[in-house]
């Protein structure tokens, strides 16, 4: 009570309340009429300001929902033919045929996920690896080649991959690796059904190969930037109580990161997701699912982007964009996926 | 508090450092820097920012070595042997000279892991053992009572005056023969600063201390022993007492009466 009582009086010494924090700016050297009359226009100015910056903003954030409820809406209506023809049965289906307009979710879906997990798999502790060392142990005059490299590597166009991957990859993978590959798990369980069959070069693990390196500059550099916001003096104190360099960065900087580096790998994910290009070129474009990795198959952008200009009939249409559909609520439980997990990474914490 | 004045001739120095150079690149932030740390005695650093003190403690853990550019030349000898050697185990040596740092700075995991995590590092001790030693870190950092219902709970959860003892219970749960404590009040309100001297006055029964701090009265009401640096230079060094009542030179008398820095 006697704290706040003086703060009481002066306030009443300065004038009527309502007149608000503005008024102790003017109100010093200045007669009071020619004080309240220019407070008053600097105030009503201010407001409009402030009521145009409120309304612009808003319409920004509105603007973000109107176009993600229309892609929803439109992708939906035009999936309809489609959901009336096939209902629940387009996503466990494998049947993929044109001619008597019977389609199947089945291949894009595995295909989509397969590449992606194969890609993560590659790309997550290759970045992190970079980004560990970028951070942390690179000596000073690497470090700016070695960050260009990787933004440069993020902006080599996904068609220029998708010709690399076709006339590079796929032929050294066909004559090398994947020989090698199935010769060396022949006999072994598990592995040799996932390196099973005639090496084509193209197929699932071409294209998760080439998705990893696409996605790998991402995971990369996000890392790098987030590990960079960890407070040095965090770090030394990590090392003043003799932890070695990997000692840091596993108790200390992960952990001070994920959600940084999570975000990052979701990002990643979400890019091998729906990437088209490149992945179109090498993954051999076949609708059926193969025990085998080496094997050709398709994903959901692969083939929405290799049949819609010969898709004829409203059915094949709108079975490619039930896909694309498809592919949306995929990408949209994914992100859900990273909330849930960031929340409760936290809970567990009790932050 | 004070201790009684003992000669510093007749203490074995825990620490010693002779004609200690340190540059931060071409900047040379210490000259010819001599002195010695009593065995289990506080010694206290005072002098105008920048005038090397928070350098010399980063010398005496290598805690510079981890920035490139930043060299030391010249002697530091931990009970005999030189730290600045090259073949030194830099892992070791911090863990032998643990470090208190101007901010808390608890690592993202719970209370718990904040002290355990240390102690798992070079000791393998049992599940009973461990929470043994959790426990005697954080009674002797005086944070026992206020924690022991939440050891689970994350150390950012904590106030910045907890936090703080959490970081010295964590030196002190590693078992370090020095500790170098680096303004370590200049962030806490002056009941935690209250609670981390007397602390600080407990710990120097076990532990040799280095304390860099601003305030001068800190410097009085805990260490042993004051220095006085200015400009990289190592001014005056002598028991606190005689330090600020009986100041040799006219720059440490200047300081420490407030007519500059």
């Amino acid at each position: 009570m006697t704290a706040t009582q003086p703060v009481l009086e002066k306030s009443g010494a300065r004038g009527p309340a309502k007149e608000g924090p503005m008024a102790d700016i003017a109100w010093s050297n200045m007669p009071a009429d020619a004080a309240q009359t220019d407070r008053a226009r600097v105030l009503k100015k201010l407001g409009l300001h402030d009521a145009l910056f409120r309304k612009l903003t808003f319409s920004a954030a509105i603007v973000v929902l109107l176009l993600l409820g229309g892609v929803i809406l439109s992708l939906v209506q035009g999936s309809l033919p489609a959901i009336k023809a096939f209902g629940f049965g387009f996503l466990t289906s494998q049947a993929w045929n044109p001619v008597s307009e019977i389609f199947g979710a089945t291949p894009a879906i595995y295909g989509t996920v397969v590449t992606s997990l194969i890609a993560m798999m590659l790309a997550v502790p290759v970045g992190l690896g970079v980004a560990v060392f970028l951070t942390e142990l690179c000596p000073h005059p690497l470090r700016r080649p070695i960050g260009m490299a990787i933004e440069l590597l993020a902006g080599i166009p996904s068609i220029i991959y998708g010709i690399w991957g076709l006339f590079m990859l796929a032929p050294f993978l066909q004559q090398y690796a994947q020989p090698a590959l199935i010769s060396a798990f022949a006999d072994v369980p598990v592995l040799s059904t996932l390196f099973a069959g005639p090496p084509y070069g193209i197929g699932i693990m071409t294209a998760g190969l080439i998705l990893g390196v696409m996605v790998l500059p991402f995971i990369a550099s996000i890392s790098r930037d987030v590990f960079d916001t960890v407070p040095p003096v965090l770090k030394e104190a990590a090392s003043g109580v003799g932890c070695t360099t990997w000692e840091v960065v596993r108790h200390v900087v992960l952990p001070y990161t994920k959600t940084g580096v999570i975000g990052g790998v979701m990002l990643g994910l979400g890019r091998a997701l729906g990437e088209t290009m490149a992945v179109t070129f090498v993954i051999g474009n076949a609708h059926k699912i193969s025990g085998s990795l080496i094997a050709p198959g398709t994903t959901i952008s692969a083939t929405i982007a290799n049949e819609f200009t010969e898709a004829v009939g409203d059915v094949y249409t709108s079975a490619l964009i039930e896909l694309g559909l498809i592919l949306f609520v995929i990408t949209f439980f994914v992100l859900a996926f990273a909330r849930l997990l960031l929340t409760r990474i936290e809970r567990k914490e009790g932050a | 508090m004070m201790a009684t004045p003992v000669p510093t001739a007749d203490l074995p120095n825990k620490i010693t450092v002779r004609n200690l150079d340190f540059f931060y690149g071409d900047h040379r932030a210490l000259k010819d820097v001599t002195i010695g740390l009593p065995t289990n005695r506080v010694t206290a650093f005072i002098g105008p920012s920048g005038c090397g003190k928070s350098t010399l403690l980063r010398v005496l853990n290598r805690m510079y070595d981890l920035y490139p550019k930043q060299r030391a030349e010249g002697e530091v000898l931990l009970d005999g042997e030189n730290i600045l050697d090259p073949r030194v185990d830099l892992n070791l040596l911090r863990a032998r000279v643990g470090m208190v740092f101007q901010k808390p700075t608890p690592f993202p995991m719970s209370i718990y892991d904040n002290i355990a995590f240390g102690i798992r590092l070079y000791e393998k001790l049992s599940k009973s053992a461990l929470n043994q030693r959790v426990e005697d870190a954080l009674r002797g950092a005086a944070l026992w009572d206020e924690v022991k219902d939440k050891l689970h709970m994350s150390g950012l959860g904590l106030s910045g005056g907890q936090q703080q003892r959490l970081c010295i219970a964590r030196s002190v749960a590693i078992q370090p023969e020095v500790i170098l404590f680096d303004e370590p009040c200049s962030a806490l309100d002056p009941i935690s600063t209250a609670k981390v001297e007397e602390l600080i006055d407990e710990l120097s029964e076990r532990y040799t201390i280095a304390i860099v701090t601003h305030n001068m009265q800190q410097a009085v009401r805990v260490s042993d022993y004051t220095a006085f640096m200015y400009l990289g230079e190592l001014v005056e060094f002598g028991e606190t007492d005689a330090v600020f009542a009986n100041p040799r030179e006219k720059r440490t008398q200047d300081y420490i009466t407030g007519r500059f820095g």
